[in-house]
């Protein structure tokens, strides 16, 4: 078993590919989604029609954190006209004759809702009776959606690179006739299953630590909790994601197939992953996620870095990523049957 | 230690691949099978290791029945393909399959080295075996058969693809391995090689159609040229 590991581990590093795929490419992404979900210093621009709208209002809207701009009362009728024209205009702001707010967004999108809370903002400094004030039990309104979401894609990439790895190189050995070579030695079924494992939970391990550090301190994630057991569900994860690739690599023929088997076995989990939130998907498709190994791994290390849980509050999803490679495992030993009966 | 097959059947799905085969291989002996390609060498050979499972008949070593995990010990394979880690290097690859046997490590190391100059790839021994040649491959893979100094070695199609004149230092190594009393068990498509076994085992699309010493198969033909005894093989099929 300990060979094994070692030759997994050696033919591994040899690989310079695999490696990349295992510690850079989680950080090239990660830094990807960073930007991308991150606060950015976005300015809205709204335009209003300065003859028809009072000076108070004006002053108010310029106060805040947007670009006013004008435009004729005509401009003003066709609103959604005028937005089509101007790409760079974010909103209409109208009032009509009741002294109604009316505003025409360009489409839903997050510079919209950007406008919008500017506006919002600007009348709360008009009517200081009709401010709103939002609190949160976990986390802060000055939040991105990278602090509340990264989680999601810690346990994403946890998974996702060993499963490739994994599921590809046992493909080959099938294919290249190294494992009936393997299974004419002596070594035992469970043995070849278990060195597999072992020796990708080496990279898994590195692979968490990289990950971790580099979300917490390069990223700046927001963590409630210890890096010790965010650690823990991660490793859990990869050793999941070796055996789940096994047990994939038995229904694909080739490299190219695990790849193509993908909208299977990958993408599915990661709409259970946490990205939408499991009570508003309908016809309790949201119980499916317990079928998900990346559920597991996602809603612990969500426990930790959001709600600052530690180990009495995660180990029911730990205990339940557990069982799944198990389970796993079991069906893995099995296969190797196929090989070789004892 | 004798290999038995008696009555051992094989198909995959409807093709019937290996058809009701018995014969006797004695230890020490070299044996080998001999066949068109297509014609079950390879199915044969890994029913024989318990690759397979037979659909019927049995296999025996000595008086151990197949599959058996404490016989695999004692058997060395070579594979038709190469079975290698390309990932590795020649060395990596024999410490890797060394390492599942139960030798002591100094022992490994000193074998490693012995049979990498048997193979004459002791040069090359760190390189990696993505950047072998179809021959070094073949070689390496043969290294890795004989690492443990197996009592019963099967070689499926050892020589193919080889030049004549490493062809020829494979042959003198299966002999040796012979006097040493191994017995080897090797197929090979190529007809004049079976000049250098003891006994010839002739598969014809599944059926072994003859089974003797190389020289009794020899004195059947006319010309001296294993190929007749197909051809009248082929015949006979042929006919309703
Ligand atoms: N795993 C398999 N599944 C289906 N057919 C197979 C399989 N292995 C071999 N065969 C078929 O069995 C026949 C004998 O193949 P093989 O034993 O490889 O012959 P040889 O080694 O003599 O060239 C061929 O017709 C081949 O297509
Ligand atoms: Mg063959």
């Amino acid at each position: 078993m300990i060979q094994l590991a070692k030759r997994v581990i050696r033919q591994t590093i040899n690989d310079k590919r695999s490696v990349m795929l295992i510690l850079v490419a989680p950080l090239l992404i990660l830094t990807l989604v960073y930007f991308l979900l991150g606060d950015s210093d976005y300015v809205a621009t709204v335009a209003i029609d300065r003859d028809a709208v009072a000076a108070p209002v004006i002053t108010a809207l310029e106060q805040q954190e947007l670009n006013v701009v004008g435009l004729t009362a005509q401009e003003a009728e066709q609103a959604a006209d005028y937005l089509q024209h101007n790409e760079d205009v974010d909103a209409v702001l109208r009032f009509s004759e009741t002294s109604a707010m009316d505003i025409t967004l360009y489409e839903p999108s997050t510079k919209g809702a950007t406008a919008m809370s500017e506006i919002q903002k600007a009348m709360a400094d008009l009517n200081p009776s009709a401010e709103t004030t939002i609190s949160y039990v976990y986390g802060t309104q000055d939040q991105s959606l990278f602090d509340s979401l990264g989680y999601v894609f810690l346990a994403l990439f946890s998974f996702f690179f060993v499963f490739i790895i994994s599921a590809m190189a046992l493909v080959r050995e099938r294919s290249r006739g190294t494992l009936e070579r393997l299974m004419m030695t002596p070594i035992r079924r469970g043995e070849v299953i278990a060195g597999y494992t072992l020796g990708y939970s080496v990279f898994a391990i590195i692979q968490a630590v990289i990950i971790v550090l580099y979300a917490i301190f390069v990223l700046q994630l927001s963590n409630e909790g210890n890096i010790g057991w965010v650690l823990l569900p991660m490793v859990l994860l990869a050793v999941t994601a070796v055996s789940f690739g096994a047990t994939i690599s038995i229904f694909a023929g080739s490299e190219l197939q695990v790849v193509q088997l993908i909208p299977f076995t990958i993408i599915p989990q990661v709409f259970f992953s946490g990205l939408i939130p499991l009570d508003l998907i309908p016809y309790h498709l949201g119980n499916l996620s317990y079928i998900m190994p990346i559920y597991y791994g996602a809603a612990a290390i969500k426990g930790i870095m959001v709600y600052g849980d530690g180990f009495t509050e995660i180990w029911g999803h730990l205990a339940g990523l557990t069982t799944y490679a198990l389970v796993l495992y079991l069906i893995n030993t099995q296969a190797l049957k196929k090989f070789r009966k004892l | 230690m004798d290999i038995q097959l008696s009555h051992v059947k094989k198909s995959f799905g409807d093709t019937s691949v290996i058809k009701d085969v018995s014969f006797t291989i004695a230890a020490g002996e070299i044996c080998c099978l001999l066949g068109p390609s297509g014609s079950g060498k390879t199915t044969l050979i890994r029913l024989m290791i318990g690759a397979l499972p037979p659909d019927s008949g049995t296999i025996r070593f000595g008086d151990i029945e197949m599959p058996n995990r404490a016989i695999l010990k004692r058997l060395g394979f070579m594979p038709q393909n190469d079975a290698l880690y390309e990932d590795l290097s020649a060395h990596g690859n024999l410490k890797f399959f060394g390492g599942l046997y139960p030798i002591p490590k100094r022992t490994l190391d000193a074998r490693i080295k012995e049979v990498l100059e048997m193979v004459e790839l002791t040069g090359h021994s760190q390189k990696l075996v993505k950047n072998f040649s179809g021959g070094m491959k073949k070689r390496l893979s043969l290294a890795i058969a004989i690492l443990h100094k197996p009592d019963i070695l099967f070689l499926d199609e050892p020589t193919a693809g080889i030049d004549p004149v490493l062809r020829r230092k494979i042959w003198a190594q299966f002999q040796s391995l012979k006097a040493q009393g191994t017995t080897i068990i090797v197929s090979t498509h190529v007809m004049d090689e079976v000049v250098e076994c003891d006994k010839g085992a002739l598969l014809y699309n599944g059926r072994l159609i003859e089974y003797d010493t190389v020289n009794r198969l020899l004195d059947k033909t006319a010309s001296g040229r294993i190929e007749e005894l197909f051809f009248a093989a082929s015949e006979s099929e042929a006919r309703p």
